[in-house]
């Protein structure tokens, strides 16, 4: 056998369990949900999905994106709290991350503090703010009492700050995204901080200049799954508000279609996954979209030059 | 060196390989019976082939009980109780063909959801008060029991089952506790503000105008009305069945015609504007997160079951009464459910396991132990109270009350689905923020309404 044979014999029995998983628990799944989005399946045909016939064939997409009462908002919410992933949690795991990696006097408690609520579920999580959150009790409440004594209402009710209020309860727990960008800030060589030290740069801009750029690629995945876990947010939705006043996200009416509805609307559900499946995949083009730009600044260009 | 890591490759792959393949079913997939039809094809049949027909010679076949009464002593007594009942019925029923199985579980709703998805059904289940999934009676999955109960001459230990439970002659499920719920007062906190006392509360305007009393005498001493939220829909529930037309409304299914009729408005509308007055910082979206205000006498009415009986007892300001109207809620809901596909042998066992739960003796046990509103209505609950402790007494107080109410009609969620339920719940949540517009937050409710039953 020649060498160049053996060589692809090993890259695909490499690949073939892998490949093989893939295909039996994501790919099989995914086309599965595509397919069935256009069939009719509900209680009456649990486990024999139609496929509608040629006219009718958007009949589940049509349903949700022009019937369903709850998608519009849901989609709304759910790029809001896609966004607020990316922008707002990267920014406090990278600021986190870099402050940390000071190895100032206590880092090591506060590395350890910084990290409890991420090994902690979403769903107690849900649960420690629904009581911070208590308007006769909870600290939150009561804080916003002391700046306005005359709101009586629970925050949780009132619109936008019960999305806020959401966004609150999880977009600050990055414990482990920081963890990974601070391993990846560790392998940067000291000799360019060296270097810049001597050059008379100063803390912050060693951290714009040399860190920053020196873990983007680590960045770019922390936005990623930032985003993507804003995307899916659900946990936090169930236990704080159960999708009242017009805080509901679209794993939330996921569930609703396919398990709370006693018509168990599984094909609708689909059309929500499908949504779901090509907004990941769009989210995450447009991040490596943006990614790729170079953000350089005319000073460094013409530096450049 | 080269040679080693190929060896080391090749092996690491076959590992994989393995496990991948030991990932898969220990059980053999069951052979179909006609291998010309397809498995999908197979269980939109009516009559299910069965599962488990005669094992083999020397061993007995069993009937798997799926229950949700896996709590120990120190979490929730009522389990143990309950499992004990299962166990006498399996002793009892040790030198038969049929192995009686009782298995706890945590969380029932994959048991049954799962195995529906794949065209089965479990052996039996006690569905807790859930309702029967459409899917496994469009699909034929369960069993009928009616002609069972309607041979043995059963009809009346069923109670609310054998009416609320038939859906087109047929039935299903028969749960041997009933979901009954009325309101409890703190009439210390009523008479502390000098409000109404619950037998004041003919109508929605009494009871608002006793909430109103609270809540102007009692605020500043730190005492509100009542939790809304979750509660909200219950009150929602018995406004609607306060006229006969509401009533009926809740026996048939959610159409447009009830949505947009003026009862249905009206009823929620009472409701809205009582829980803007009452202010969303006492809403929630679970009625029991106000059970410790209530028991420390900060809030004077407690929408909940009777089943709260068990913590009011020995103090006598806690009094359990029905909703204005003499309405109260009690639903059968789902309960032991029989899957279709069982041999004979298994059903008999099953229909007898229903016989035995719903009888006088199982049924007292419920009461006195389980502290639960038994189905059965032959018992005579206050003459057992007085045979149990102070709580026995309260329980027996709160389900006569409702068992004897004017007017008894299901949940929502039990006539029109929790997804209905919650739609009216998180509307009737908006409307308790000050200056929210209830007629527009209505008008969108039955936009809502109207798609999600389209």
């Amino acid at each position: 056998m020649k060498s160049k044979t053996k060589r692809r014999l090993f890259i695909i029995l490499f690949l073939f369990p892998t490949l093989f998983a893939f295909a039996i628990f994501y790919l099989y799944p995914i086309i599965t949900v595509f397919v069935t989005s256009f069939c009719k399946w509900d209680y009456q045909n649990v486990t024999k999905p139609e496929l509608y016939s040629f006219s009718e064939l958007l009949s589940n997409y049509k349903y949700i994106f022009q019937t369903y009462p709850y998608f519009e908002t849901a989609l709304v919410n759910s790029l809001k709290w896609s966004a607020c992933g990316a922008l707002i949690g990267t920014s406090v795991a990278v600021l986190a991350a870099l402050i940390l990696s000071w190895n100032l006097p206590g880092t090591k408690v506060v590395r350890n503090v910084y990290i409890l609520p991420s090994i902690i579920s979403s769903a107690a999580m849900g649960l420690i703010f629904l009581q911070l959150y208590n308007p006769r009790y909870g600290m939150i409440a009561q804080m916003v009492r002391s700046i306005n004594p005359n709101f009586k209402d629970s925050i949780l009710l009132v619109q936008p700050a019960n999305f806020w209020a959401l966004t609150f309860s999880y977009i600050f727990f990055q414990g482990t995204t920081c963890i990974m960008l601070l391993g990846q800030i560790a392998s940067v060589p000291s000799e360019i901080y060296d270097a810049a030290k001597i050059d008379g740069a100063t803390s912050w801009k060693r951290e714009l200049y040399i860190t920053l750029p020196s873990i983007k690629g680590m960045i770019k995945t922390v936005v990623i799954l930032g985003a993507s876990s804003g995307f899916l947010i659900y946990n936090e939705i169930y236990f704080l508000t159960k999708g009242a006043a017009g805080t509901t996200s679209l794993t939330y009416i996921l569930r609703e279609l396919a398990i709370m509805s006693p018509r168990s609307q599984y094909a609708r559900a689909n059309v929500i996954g499908v949504i779901l499946i090509l907004g990941g995949l769009g989210i995450i083009g447009i991040i490596n979209l943006l990614f790729s730009i170079n953000f350089k600044t005319k000073r460094l260009k013409r530096e450049e030059e | 060196m080269k040679k080693t890591k190929k060896v080391t490759a090749v092996l690491m792959a076959a590992i994989m390989a393995f496990g991948l393949t030991a990932c898969g079913s220990k059980e053999a997939p069951a052979e179909p019976a006609d291998k010309e039809t397809t498995a999908s094809e197979e269980v939109q049949e009516v009559k299910q082939e069965p599962e488990k027909t005669e094992q083999a010679s020397g061993e007995k076949e069993v009937l798997e009980f799926y229950h949700g009464y896996w709590h120990d002593e120190a979490t929730w007594y009522p389990a143990v109780v309950m499992r004990e009942i299962y166990q006498e019925f399996a002793d009892a029923h040790a030198d038969g063909d049929v192995v009686f199985t009782p298995i706890p579980v945590e969380d029932l709703a994959p048991i049954y959801t799962n195995k529906i998805a794949a065209g089965s059904f479990p052996d039996m289940i006690d569905l807790a008060g859930t309702s029967l999934p459409g899917a496994a009676v469009a699909q034929g999955l369960v069993y009928d029991i009616k002609p069972y109960v309607d041979k043995e001459g059963i009809q009346e230990q069923l109670g609310l089952n054998y009416t609320q439970n038939t859906i087109d002659g047929k039935l299903y499920t028969v749960h041997d506790q009933l979901l009954t719920l009325g309101m409890w007062a703190n009439t210390d906190v009523l008479k502390a503000t000098g409000a109404a006392l619950p037998d004041k509360w003919d109508t929605w305007d009494a009871f608002a105008e006793a909430m109103e009393t609270v809540r102007a005498n009692g605020e500043a001493e730190g005492f509100y009305s009542y939790g809304s939220g979750q509660g909200s829909v219950r009150m929602f529930n018995t406004a609607l069945a306060a006229t006969s037309a509401g009533a009926a409304m809740l026996d048939s299914e959610l159409t447009p015609e009830i949505i947009t009729s003026s009862e249905f408005e009206e009823a929620f509308k009472i409701i809205a504007n009582m829980d803007q007055k009452n202010g969303s910082a006492n809403s929630a979206v679970n009625a029991n997160d106000f059970s410790a205000d209530f028991n420390e006498g900060k809030s004077a009415v407690f929408v909940n079951g009777v089943w709260a009986a068990g913590g009011f007892a020995g103090n006598a300001a806690f009094e359990p009464t029905v909703y204005p109207g003499n309405v109260a809620l009690s639903s059968a809901g789902g309960g032991i459910t029989i899957s279709n596909g069982l041999s004979e042998a298994q059903t008999q066992l099953a229909l007898e396991f229903i016989k035995y739960m719903t009888s006088e003796e199982v049924q007292t046990r419920i009461f006195l132990e389980v502290q639960a509103n038994p189905c059965n209505p032959s018992l005579d609950l206050e003459a057992l109270a007085a045979s149990g402790d102070g709580s026995a007494a309260l329980l027996a107080k709160a389900c006569s009350l409702c068992n004897k109410a004017g007017t008894i009609v299901k949940t929502v969620d039990a006539a029109w689905g929790s997804d209905i339920a919650t739609a009216i719940q998180n509307k009737l949540t908006e409307c308790s923020v000050s200056g929210a517009d209830i007629d527009a937050i209505f008008s969108t409710l039955k936009d809502e309404l109207i798609a999600i039953i389209g």
